[in-house]
């Protein structure tokens, strides 16, 4: 049953075919206009979607920006404050909290990184004596213990 | 062949006293005034400006050595800061006390490199923008030295008396900038033995050199060696601006005056 | 073809491009002996009078004219450390950056050439005060005569002499000469370190004797700072390294010995016997 089928699409077909292959081929001005309206309308859709979604990407994170940036200005500054102004108790320090400033100090590296060249070439230098001295003195105690 | 091998010979034999003779020639001392005054040519020869003289008498009497190295950030070398006008004009490095507002000594600190300039302030760029050419200084070495007490090299002016004696009163931060710091739990003073023989040990005081450095100041940066002992100091890098001749070349009192740090007298 | 190795078998006096060649070897050998000789071996010092002297024209062709410092005039009166380490004369003619200004603040000259400082019951004259009068030309001197106060041979008449010249060891074991150390208002007094014993430093070829180097006869008119670090850096002994190349180009020993102290040529000064060929 199955081959006989088979052989009657088949039969079908290549009969068919040829018919279709020849419409097809036709270029009517109708079967023009309409693949070229389907071409246009999915263009169009397509770049409007990705037009809505880098503007809705841009503002968000021109919003984030803005938000983080009032923040960290002072939010690095106060870390900074906060790490470097301990620098004359650094002997007093476990290794373990010398650890953490240190790592502390890592991490602010790279939002230091991103600010304006006065400030970057300032702070980071700044930072670079702060973190140098706790590993000094975390590598002096670590020294001492041996 | 041989010829060639016995002058080749002959020539080295010459000339190789020559090389690597390591002893010196007695060089001009710095005048008084001179002492610890620094040139700083980053950018101002390239931008057909004078280049800076910066004199560190003036800063020093004001400001202790960590406001400016540590907290605003200088280098110890001139050069080594890559300060530009712009720099300046934000506030930065030399901006952020000469910027026109903040007040020291009861005048107003005058502004450095301010970002729109007329022909009226040339005067005041040449205060500073000065190498050579006769510009009149606000602050006159002589008067200024008078009252303070005297020792000899350097700058002529025992620094740590006067401000025992309260003549000087340098600040130890500058408000907005410097973090508030506890002040340091005191190191003890220690002895260094020097390597000839016949030379008194040196005494070394941490509490005379934190009070005016802080510690990030020296360490790592100038003073890499933590346990003590490990590293040797020798009287040749010193010279050449290594571990002490960071300060004691140019700022500090010269290596000239050798009984301030070589000050225990060896045990007979 | 004939070629000179057709000549080998024959002995150096039968082969006469052998001989040639021969004398051509010495020849061109002795040429570096000759130029090196007149660049380093110790040039033979000038007059006794002259020795010393140091011609200050840091300004020269202007008026009034380059200075005239003779060091036997300021080394009979006052020792090597007061000027090279109270005031700060560099070791070198034109070295120091002495002009009018630095004099007439007090500095350099001016420190004791100040016309008010008094002297061996004399005020000093002054120097570069401004008033032209006929003091000028008592240093501006170059070219002038008849115009120094001091001669040499009169004011040397007295001194013991050496080999070369005065001899100033002599002169101020005899008490001829009594140099000051301290000057009032310049000098600071400073607790004396104790001082090296003398020892002796081993030349850099077998064939010369030691030096035998005295660190009291130098510290009596020198000091420590004259000489550590700048001239000698202070290390351990046997790290430095000497050589009578640097010695004759005015470093280390050269700074002095060769310029105002007895000159290199006087080997045994130093060396505990002369070589034999000293030239």
């Amino acid at each position: 049953m199955v081959p006989t089928a088979m052989v009657f699409k088949a039969k079908l077909w290549t009969q068919l075919a040829p018919t279709f292959k020849t419409t097809l081929r036709k270029r009517t001005p109708f079967k023009q206009i309409l693949v070229a309206a389907l071409l246009f309308v999915g263009l169009a859709a397509w770049s409007g979607a990705r037009a809505v979604h880098g503007i809705s990407t841009l503002a968000g994170q021109a919003d984030t920006a803005r938000q983080s940036s009032q923040e960290s200005s002072e939010s690095w500054l106060t870390e900074f404050d906060n790490i470097c102004a301990k620098t004359e108790d650094a002997m007093t320090f476990s290794q373990e909290e010398l650890t953490v400033l240190i790592r502390r100090c890592d991490n602010l590296q790279p939002q230091i990184e991103k600010l304006d060249e006065s400030r970057k070439k300032v702070y980071l230098e700044r930072l670079r004596k702060c973190r140098g001295l706790y590993a000094y003195v975390l590598d002096a105690k670590r020294k001492d213990k041996k | 062949m041989n010829t060639k091998i016995f002058t080749a010979l002959f020539l080295v034999l010459v000339f190789c006293g020559l090389a690597l003779s390591q002893t010196g020639v007695k060089k001009k001392r710095p005048l008084p005034y001179e002492y610890g005054r620094v040139i700083i040519n980053n950018y101002s020869e390239k931008t057909d400006i004078a280049p800076v003289v910066f004199e560190h008498w003036i800063h020093r009497s004001m400001f202790t050595c960590r406001v400016c190295h540590v907290d605003i950030g200088f280098a110890m070398k001139s050069g080594g800061t890559d300060i530009k006008a712009a720099d300046n004009a934000r506030g930065y490095y030399c901006g952020t006390c000469h910027n026109g507002k903040m007040v020291a000594e009861g005048k107003t600190v005058f502004a450095a490199c301010s970002r729109q300039t007329n022909l009226d302030d040339e005067k005041r760029c040449v205060r500073c923008h000065s190498y050579g050419q006769r510009v009149a200084s606000d602050f006159d070495f002589f008067q200024f030295s008078q009252p303070l007490p005297k020792e000899r090299f350097g700058n002529g002016l025992d620094w740590e008396k006067s401000e025992e004696l309260g003549l000087i009163k340098p600040a130890t931060s500058l408000p907005g900038l410097s973090a508030a710091r506890n002040s340091l739990a005191v190191q003890k003073d220690f002895a260094l033995n020097p390597k000839v023989e016949g030379m008194p040990d040196i005494i070394f005081s941490h509490k005379k050199h934190t009070v005016w450095n802080g510690c990030e100041l020296c360490h790592p940066d100038i003073f890499m060696g933590v346990k003590r002992g490990t590293v040797k100091y020798s009287m040749v890098d010193i010279s050449q601006g290594k571990s002490c001749g960071a300060c004691h070349t140019t700022v500090a009192f010269p290596l000239t005056d050798c009984q301030r740090c070589h000050s225990k007298p060896v045990q007979p | 073809m004939p070629t000179s190795s057709m000549q080998k078998g024959k002995t150096r006096n039968e082969n006469p491009r052998g001989l040639l060649r021969f004398a051509l070897a010495c020849g061109i050998l002795l040429l570096p002996c000759i130029a090196s000789a007149q660049i380093y071996l110790p040039r033979p010092a000038p007059e006794p009078s002259e020795y010393g002297k140091v011609i200050l024209d840091n300004y020269s062709g202007a008026e009034p004219g380059a200075v005239v410092f003779d060091h036997w005039m300021h080394r009979s009166k006052f020792t090597c450390r007061v000027c090279h380490v109270d005031i700060g004369f560099a070791m070198q003619a034109k070295a120091t950056g002495i002009n009018a200004k630095s004099n007439s603040e007090g500095f350099h000259c001016g420190a004791c050439h100040d016309g008010k400082r008094m002297f061996e019951g004399k005020t000093i004259f002054a120097a570069c005060s401004g008033v032209p009068n006929n003091q000028c030309y008592r240093c501006h001197s170059l070219g002038k005569n008849g115009v120094r106060k001091y001669e040499y041979k009169e004011f040397t008449a007295k001194l013991p002499k050496g080999i070369y010249g005065v001899n100033w060891e002599a002169a101020e074991k005899s008490r001829a000469i009594k140099p000051v150390d301290f000057v009032e208002g310049l000098s600071v007094r400073m607790t004396q370190m104790r001082r090296r014993a003398d020892f002796s430093v081993d030349a850099a070829y077998p064939w010369v004797e030691p030096i035998n180097f005295s660190h009291e006869k130098h510290a009596i008119w020198n000091g420590c700072e004259l000489c550590h670090p700048e001239i000698f850096p202070s290390a351990q002994k046997g790290t430095i390294r000497f050589s009578m190349f640097s010695n004759i180009e005015g470093r280390g020993c050269g700074a002095c010995h060769g310029k105002v102290a007895f000159p290199l040529n006087n080997c045994s000064g130093c060396h505990s016997r002369a070589p034999v060929w000293v030239p």
